[in-house]
């Protein structure tokens, strides 16, 4: 099960997930993230993975998706507070070079 | 056009007359019988869909006709409905005990039966809708089950026919899909200079998608095999292939290498896949070290412009050369541990000789690491031996 939460600040959306992010679960944070983008148009969208065990190759997927999205309408997508076990996902797929990775929301919020 | 078919069953005429008027003036075709045995007889000829039946009559009775359309598998589901003048709960429950759908007790109203008539057509519609939908479910259901193994026994002939042989090599697999069909796929290529060219691959995903993403991918494979070059610009191309035909989320993990006999090395690409294991003098069984064959890398399909790195390392006569997908090491055990590269490092350390052998130890330690949590995600596992 996955708990997902959404914010605003100022013109940037934040989306913290918490729980395992994988195939099962990879619908329905598509929809918070389609949603939030959809609606808030945010300029800065940052996804604050800290709750998250572990991210399958669906959970990165769906993150490369949201990259690309959000690239498409002139925006930027952060991720911020990777667990250990994650960033080693990201490690070992090179997406860590792929993304804007900060250690803190508030350096992803600043982030330039 | 009849709303439906109603056949009346009373011994006294008057009331079959008083029924039949109502129920054609309401718009259904109506067959009518003195007894149970014409009725019986009325319905050799043509099929009502609802009985309207009185209890007492000569010849048959009507719990006798009751209880021969409710025991007969053909005529089960017509409608039966007891008129009775034998009121109180005592014979309502007799009725309903025959089988009977429902009972009106005499004296009735015509426009009561009427009504009653109305409703019982308006759950046989319902009954025919859901029968007729449930035919269909069920149909598509067979039909996509048979589609299913179908591709399954397609997706098992796009593997390497075992025993695998290449140029000083034998090699086998253990294939295990999540869903019956998956998402991974390796392949193993001899090439004309007496090097061997190798892939393994682990869509994104489950399912269908990801199983016919993998034959792409591995058709893409072949071809940049084809072109000539080496790891390197296989990734590139494949990467461009994947990029132009896949959706969003959809992309693969893969390493690809180039098994040189003559220098001994595997130059190789990883592209965000799990790092194989080269077991020093593995061929040969027993105690042994592994290599972890480290490289970093893109998945293939992210994005066209994406970089590559090429490794190199030594391969040996006698080594052994592990690859697997993710599935084999990471399933979440209820402490929340998972196998990882460390424990499969920590199971090829002793291995029995043969691919064969080797692979079977493989499977059965992970599951047994794994347990009591079956694998979750598509597993593929390939040993090859050098020969020494």
């Amino acid at each position: 099960m996955l708990n997902i939460q959404t914010r605003q600040e100022g013109t940037a959306s934040v989306v913290s997930i918490q729980g395992k992010v994988n195939f099962e679960v990879t619908a329905q944070l598509r929809d918070v993230i389609r949603e939030t983008v959809a609606t808030a148009q945010p300029k800065l969208l940052v996804v604050n993975l800290e709750g998250v065990s572990f991210i399958d190759s669906s959970g990165l997927g769906l993150l490369v998706a949201a990259r690309n999205s959000v690239d498409k309408s002139g925006g930027k997508l952060h991720l911020a507070c990777l667990p250990a076990p994650v960033k080693k996902t990201f490690d070992q797929t090179n997406l860590t070079n792929y993304f804007s990775i900060f250690s803190t929301e508030q350096d992803a919020l600043r982030g330039a | 056009m009849a709303k439906g078919a109603v056949l009346v069953v009373d011994d006294e005429a008057p009331i079959r007359d008083i029924l039949s008027f109502y129920l054609k003036r309401a718009g259904y075709q109506v067959l009518t019988a003195s007894n149970g045995a014409e009725a019986l007889a009325e319905m050799d000829r043509s099929r009502p869909d609802l009985i309207i039946s009185d209890l007492r009559m000569p010849e048959m009775p009507g719990d006798e006709l009751c209880k021969r359309v409710k025991s007969d598998a053909a005529t089960r589901d017509i409608y039966f409905i007891i008129l009775s003048a034998l009121d109180g709960t005592a014979s309502r429950i007799g009725g309903l005990s025959l089988g009977a759908d429902d009972m009106i007790p005499k004296p009735f109203h015509a426009q009561e039966v009427l009504a009653k008539v109305d409703s019982t057509f308006r759950l046989i519609e319902m009954q025919k809708e859901i029968k007729r939908q449930n035919k269909e479910l069920t149909a598509f259901q067979q039909r996509v089950q048979e589609e299913m193994s179908l591709a399954a026994a397609l997706q098992m002939g796009l593997l390497p026919k075992l025993p695998g042989e290449a140029p000083g090599c034998r090699y086998t697999h253990r294939y295990l899909p999540a869903e019956g069909i998956g998402g991974d796929i390796y392949a193993i290529l001899p090439l004309p200079d007496g090097c061997t060219a190798m892939m393994i691959a682990d869509v994104s995903g489950h399912g269908v998608t990801a199983a016919l993403i993998s034959a792409m991918v591995k058709t893409s494979f072949e071809n940049q095999v084809r072109l000539g070059g080496e790891p390197l610009s296989w990734a590139h191309g494949m990467n461009e292939d994947l990029c132009r035909s896949t959706l969003a989320e959809q992309f693969a993990t893969a390493w690809l290498g180039r098994l040189d006999p003559a220098a001994n090395r595997i130059r190789y690409v990883v592209a965000g896949h799990c790092a194989p294991l080269r077991i020093v003098g593995g061929s040969k069984g027993g105690l042994q070290r592994s290599e972890v064959m480290r490289g970093k890398g893109f998945m293939l399909g992210l994005d066209e412009q994406l970089p590559f790195m090429e490794q190199e390392a030594e391969f040996l006569p006698g080594d052994r050369l592990v690859l697997y997908t993710d599935g084999l090491v990471e399933v979440e055990r209820t402490d929340r541990s998972m196998l990882e590269e460390a424990g499969l490092r920590r199971i090829c350390a002793e291995l029995p000789v043969g691919a064969e052998a080797a692979a079977d130890a493989v499977i059965a330690q992970a599951r047994a690491f794994n347990q009591p949590a079956p694998f979750v995600d598509d597993v593929t596992l390939v040993v090859l031996d050098r020969m020494g």
